[in-house]
């Protein structure tokens, strides 16, 4: 595939002040435009095996139901022609409904969910498409800034086909009041991409009486694939 | 304007989604049939301050071959731990790989604060070929040493991550 330098303002900006700890990890000497085969030809192998039966469900993990509303996400993976991005790992984690993380270092007094952990994996279908069942994140506070919360997000991480389109990004919900005042958010400087990171409330996706459906598709980098998207 | 889907950071809680990847590499649960080397590390901020958060995955496409029964071959993932250190046992490369100058590994780093994942690649220092290296002959001299892995023993290597600084490490955008 081939790999087009991203205009400035795509990206968020690796050193923004306003969220601080960038302040001292992000590189501050320019990426270095780097022509190697492997890279953008192949990618790791993550077949079926490494599922589990109930990586897509994240409301199935407990002895009993989570709390909090149940929603279904899903979205198509493609690339920078349109094509669909198959067979492709994703990895997506969250903080429950209550905005507590299933995590050591998260120190939120709000309360953990004994049957919520908020951790799936899946791999996308012949039309690049993911579907897994959650609850609805709550916002949370962190340390950032005087009355610092983070907008209610999901977190994903996606392998792509070839290993340079390797993708970490966060999933926000419609309307959230706190984009305005999140400097992760806002870190990226150009408003259409900034708006590219929030999912679609989806009637089609919603399942009856039990779950609404939200809708977020993910534009991998990357263009001129193979026929065989290898 | 490019229509990709931008990235964020990964935060302070990936880990319990990413370890089910980094326990399937952890000495003991790893397959892997041919001779290995330790590679290990210290990430490092700006201020020379270890980063305990960062997420290191490695990708050894050809180790590949020599990991058939391995939960994703020639991959790795391992968070840095309290003081900033990874390490990562790695199929030792056969002479064909050196002497292409292919690197060691591709590496790629994630971590809280960082907005964007970093890709580079690290090099044994005595490895045939590096001369000849595509990837190294596009880095600019003065910055090809954050690159290299620096044999700390037998049949161990030491390689440092810095994010920024005189030796910060040369990150790529693959073209």
């Amino acid at each position: 595939m081939k790999f087009d330098a991203i205009e400035p303002g795509v990206y968020p900006e690796l050193v923004y002040p306003a969220y601080k700890s960038t302040v001292k990890r992000g590189p501050l000497q320019p990426m270095l435009r780097i022509e190697a085969p492997l890279p953008v030809t192949k990618n790791i192998v993550a077949g079926p095996h490494i599922l589990l039966p109930h990586d897509t469900d994240l409301t199935a993990h407990g002895d009993s139901e989570p709390l909090g509303e149940k929603i279904v996400v899903t979205g198509r993976v493609v690339d920078e022609d349109g094509k669909p991005v198959r067979n492709s790992l994703v990895e997506v984690w969250q903080a429950n409904s209550a905005g507590r993380y299933w995590h050591s270092k998260d120190q939120h007094a709000a309360p953990l969910d004994p049957n919520f952990y908020g951790l799936g994996k899946m791999l996308t279908d012949d039309d690049g498409r993911y579907r897994f069942v959650t609850i609805k994140p709550g916002p949370y506070p962190w340390g950032n800034h005087d009355k610092a919360w983070r907008p209610a997000h999901i977190h994903f991480s996606l392998f792509g086909n070839v290993y340079a389109q390797r993708l970490v990004t966060q999933m926000y919900f419609p309307s959230d009041p706190l984009f305005d005042y999140d400097p992760i958010f806002q870190s990226v400087p150009d408003e259409a991409a900034r708006q590219r990171l929030v999912s679609r409330f989806s009637l089609e996706h919603t399942v009856g009486t039990e779950m609404l459906g939200y809708e977020f598709d993910i534009v991998l980098r990357g263009r001129d694939a193979t026929p065989m998207g290898l | 304007m490019s229509k990709i889907t931008t990235s964020q950071t990964v935060g302070p809680f990936s880990h319990e989604a990413w370890q089910w990847a980094a326990d399937a590499c952890m000495p003991g649960a790893l397959k892997t049939s041919g001779p290995t080397l330790l590679l290990s590390g210290v990430i490092y901020d700006g201020d020379g301050n270890p980063i305990n958060d960062a997420q290191i995955e490695a990708w050894i496409p050809a180790g590949a071959a020599e990991e058939a029964e391995q939960l994703i071959p020639g991959f790795r993932r391992a968070p840095s731990g309290a003081d900033g250190e990874f390490s990562m046992r790695i199929p030792a490369p056969g002479p064909e790989a050196g002497a292409a100058g292919e690197p060691l590994a591709y590496i790629t780093v994630f971590a809280r604060g960082l907005v964007k994942h970093q890709f580079t690649a690290v090099f044994l220092e005595d490895a045939a070929g590096l001369a000849q290296s595509a990837i190294l002959n596009q880095v600019p001299a003065a910055r090809r040493a954050t690159l290299l892995a620096r044999q700390s023993g037998d049949g161990q290597y030491h390689w440092n991550i810095r994010m920024q600084g005189e030796r910060e490490t040369a990150f790529f955008d693959y073209v």
